[in-house]
């Protein structure tokens, strides 16, 4: 009998950020027990939250060989659009005013931007950052403001629903449809298509400009829950909020697999990369290392990442070279 | 041993396909060494290896004796290896002579470059190529075949001592091909080896003093100029030779016009004023040297290029001018690079073939129903792959292609464009691809062929239609017309 492991090349490319994730859980759990504490561990859950919503959304922008760079400054907009309106009506309908009305808005700039006119996705989104940021001070005067969230905008922040903490609950269902919409559609199957080869997507007559255009549009709308959710959080709407954090976001996506040229990478991906970098940051406190240190940390990591998949790709070219002989 | 290069038990893969297995070659100084071989037989990656284009997974290459390797196109040229590639590889937005001494000027004054000394440098090596032209013009501005001597010039600009050239004369009128044979003769004698690739055989026999040829990567001869002709090519080349008797006869009279193209014209200037129809069950093929303008001309059919002028009509009605309404009209390409234009490498084989099933927004993709339907095409055109969901990129050449040729078909197409369809694929499925065409037009399907092979030119099509720098030069009936007549056309000599 003779047993074979699974061949590198058919292991999707996030296999070894998992593996490294166990081993972390495994090893801190051991030195810290504090790590493995039912609230810590629950913390590490809360706080990946926002950033693996913003993924998801990155997700889709970078399969089609684009990049979003506006969403951390987004999910600041978005809180302070929620802290406007919320006065003038209901709480459900503010939360859904305020994503319906961020999806629009950013989605219909960056989206129409990019994909309608063509324009470098880099550019655009590194100019909506900026306005959108700048928005969030100009109307708050550079102030946070406090909003009395109530039970719903609590929730989906960072209380629980029954036993499950809320923001879980938002990514699992996120997720969800997110993997089943870029497996099993029409939709998701153009995604990949333009990203991997956009002239030949053209050419079977992929409606390549609006599924570009579409791409934002769902990233704009995950940045605009995500806006919420912050909300939810810190009971507050600070223009600060999420300053950088879609650095992080990238870094947590290409961790996960996903090629910034586009064509490849998953959902599942990008839930374990970010999670993986959240563990790491939150090991890293309870070592009491410096919060210095987790951004290089983050850096190295992601140099690896890059490097090791590479040499994985490199090696089963090889490996296919051999057997053939 | 030898003095000259060597190299020993080349292997190289390319995904699914293995380009090369175990080839040898052996180059002398002063003599002109021609490497004959089909579409895929490994050809140009053999040159590019030893140019420092491409690595080798497998072998070694021997300079005067001592095994070097090649990493770079550096490192060959350090060995005195250049290489002229099918591909320009020129900076258009320079001049000529900046382009001939690009990385490598060694005009310099007191200032910096001194662009006289350059210029006069320039203008020797390219009267040595018979050609004269301002050594300051933009290389953009020169018709593609001058761009080709630039390169050409540029290579002689080094001190190179095995120099490849890779179909240099794909796109050079008879004047220029002697030009450029009488600087091969001279490097000859200068005591350089070269290494020649060409489709044509007269150019091949007319120049060599030895020849090696390769079929499907594999090394399947050597000989001197002496025990080689016409015949000891092709039989060693081709495996099959394709029939006489498989040609269709086809009777146009009586049928309708399928497509027709009138005056149609490249924005960007590729062509100009193209008219032509493609008849209900017809096969036409469109003939050319590379760069004549038909890969524009068929993509500007399908909706992905852009026009100034002219109309497309498919049954009469007019065609509209982006890809997607091109393909409701029943417009369907096979572009000429597969890798490049129509597959989407990291895709599977049920993603690949499906491609151009639509419905928009967020619908459900049913796995048993596209499984079904991608049954019927691995049957019927004999597709070999594991499964549906292997990636394409696993499959060989051949099978890719007749993927994409059922995508294609898979949209019910008015008619069928095949741009350079059997590039890279190996005989045996080039025959089943053009068993496949056959079958389609007598099913009534208009099929537009463009292909610079002129054998397939006239393997498959009814009518030939030629273009030559951007223009309709000629249109004939295959069995009124031959091979000579088609070349003539394409090169422009009335």
């Amino acid at each position: 009998m003779k047993f074979r492991l699974p061949s590198l090349s058919t292991l999707p490319a996030w296999f070894g950020v998992l593996v490294l994730e166990v081993l972390l859980i495994i090893v801190m759990a051991i030195t810290q027990p504090v790590f493995f504490s039912g609230s810590n561990l629950s913390n590490i859950v809360r706080s990946s939250a926002i950033p693996i919503v913003l993924g998801i959304g990155m997700t889709y922008t970078i399969l089609t060989a684009g990049i979003d760079l506006s969403v951390g400054s987004v999910l600041a907009f978005s809180g302070i659009l929620l802290s406007g309106i919320i006065e003038f009506m209901p709480r459900y309908l503010a939360v859904v005013v305020t994503i319906a009305l961020v999806t629009m808005i950013v989605g219909g700039i960056n989206g129409t931007l990019i994909g309608r006119l063509g324009l470098n996705s880099f550019v655009v989104t590194l100019g909506t950052l900026g306005i959108f940021r700048g928005i969030a001070y100009l109307v708050t005067n550079g102030t946070t403001r406090s909003i009395d969230t109530g039970p719903l905008i609590n929730k989906i922040g960072d209380g629980n629903i029954g036993p499950i903490p809320g923001p879980l609950f938002v990514v699992v269902i996120l997720a969800g449809i997110s993997i089943y919409i870029l497996r099993s559609t029409y939709f998701g199957r153009d995604v990949y298509a333009v990203g991997g080869n956009e002239f030949a997507a053209k050419l079977a007559g992929i409606y390549t400009s609006r599924v570009k255009m579409n791409v934002y549009v769902i990233s704009a709308f995950c940045a605009g829950l995500a806006g919420i959710m912050q909300v939810g959080r810190l009971s507050s709407a600070a223009p600060t909020a999420g300053a950088g954090l879609e650095l992080t976001v990238v870094a947590g996506v290409l961790l996960g697999g996903t090629r910034l040229s586009g064509g490849v990478g998953s959902i599942w991906g990008t839930v374990i990369g970010l999670l993986f970098l959240q563990t790491v940051s939150n090991s890293l406190t309870i070592q009491g290392v410096s919060s210095y240190w987790q951004q290089v940390v983050t850096g190295v990591l992601l140099g690896a990442a890059v490097l090791f998949d590479r040499i994985r790709l490199e090696l089963s070219g090889r490996a296919k070279s051999k057997e053939k002989k | 041993m030898t003095s000259g290069v060597e190299m020993r038990q080349i292997s190289k893969r390319f995904d699914a396909v293995q380009a090369l297995a175990d080839v040898n070659l052996e180059l002398h100084p002063g003599e002109v060494h021609t490497i004959a071989g089909e579409n895929g037989s490994g050809k140009s990656t053999l040159l590019k290896i030893l140019g420092g284009v491409i690595k080798p997974d497998e072998g070694q290459i021997f300079v005067a004796g001592e095994e070097k390797t090649f990493n770079s196109v550096r490192d060959a040229m350090k060995y005195g290896v250049t290489m002229v590639s099918q591909e320009l590889s020129l900076v258009p937005n320079l001049g000529i002579a900046e382009n001939v001494f690009i990385g490598h000027n060694q005009s310099k004054n007191k200032f910096g470059i001194d662009w006289k000394d350059t210029d006069r440098r320039a203008l020797e090596i390219l009267k040595r190529l018979n050609i004269s032209v301002d050594p300051r013009r933009e290389v953009s501005t020169l018709p593609q075949h001058e761009q080709q001597l630039v390169e050409i010039a540029r290579a002689l600009s080094f001190d190179t001592r095995v120099l490849l050239l890779d179909e240099p004369t794909s796109s050079l009128a008879p004047n220029e091909v002697s030009a450029l044979f009488k600087v091969v003769k001279q490097l000859r004698e200068d005591g350089v080896a070269v290494v020649l690739i060409t489709h044509r055989m007269s150019e091949m026999l007319e120049i060599s003093d030895r020849f090696t040829v390769l079929r499907d990567g594999k090394f399947i001869d050597s000989s001197d100029r002496a025990g080689v002709n016409e015949n000891w090519l092709i039989d060693r080349m081709v495996l099959n030779k394709p029939k006489e008797s498989a040609r269709r006869h086809f009777d146009s009279s009586g049928r309708k016009a399928v497509l027709e193209v009138k005056g149609l014209t490249d924005r960007a200037g590729a062509y100009s004023d193209i008219s032509f129809e493609v008849r209900e069950g017809e096969i036409v093929g469109l003939a050319g040297l590379a760069g004549a303008g038909r890969t524009e001309l068929v993509e500007t059919l399908a909706g992905v290029r852009q026009r100034s002028a002219g109309n497309i009509f498919i049954n009469g009605s007019e065609v509209g001018k982006n890809s997607r309404t091109a393909l409701k009209s029943g417009i369907a390409l096979v572009p000429d690079d597969r890798r490049e234009k129509s597959t989407i490498h990291e895709m599977s084989v049920r993603d690949n073939l499906m491609l151009s099933q639509h419905k928009f927004e967020i619908r459900h993709r049913s796995k048993k129903a596209e499984e079904k339907i991608i049954k019927t095409w691995v049957e019927k055109f004999g597709i070999k792959t594991s499964g549906p969901d292997a990636l394409i990129k696993s499959l060989s050449g051949g099978n890719q292609q007749k993927v994409v040729i059922a995508r294609c078909l898979q949209t019910n197409p008015k008619i069928l464009i095949l741009d350079e369809a059997t590039r890279g694929v190996d005989l045996g499925a080039k025959a089943e691809i053009y068993e496949i065409l056959r079958n389609l037009a007598d099913a009534g399907l208009s099929i537009l062929v463009v292909s610079s092979e002129i054998g397939e030119i006239f393997e498959i099509s009814d009518r030939i239609l030629v273009m030559h720098a951007g223009e309709l030069s000629a249109e004939l009936d295959r069995s009124k017309t031959n091979e000579a007549e088609v070349v003539a056309a394409a090169t422009g000599v009335k």
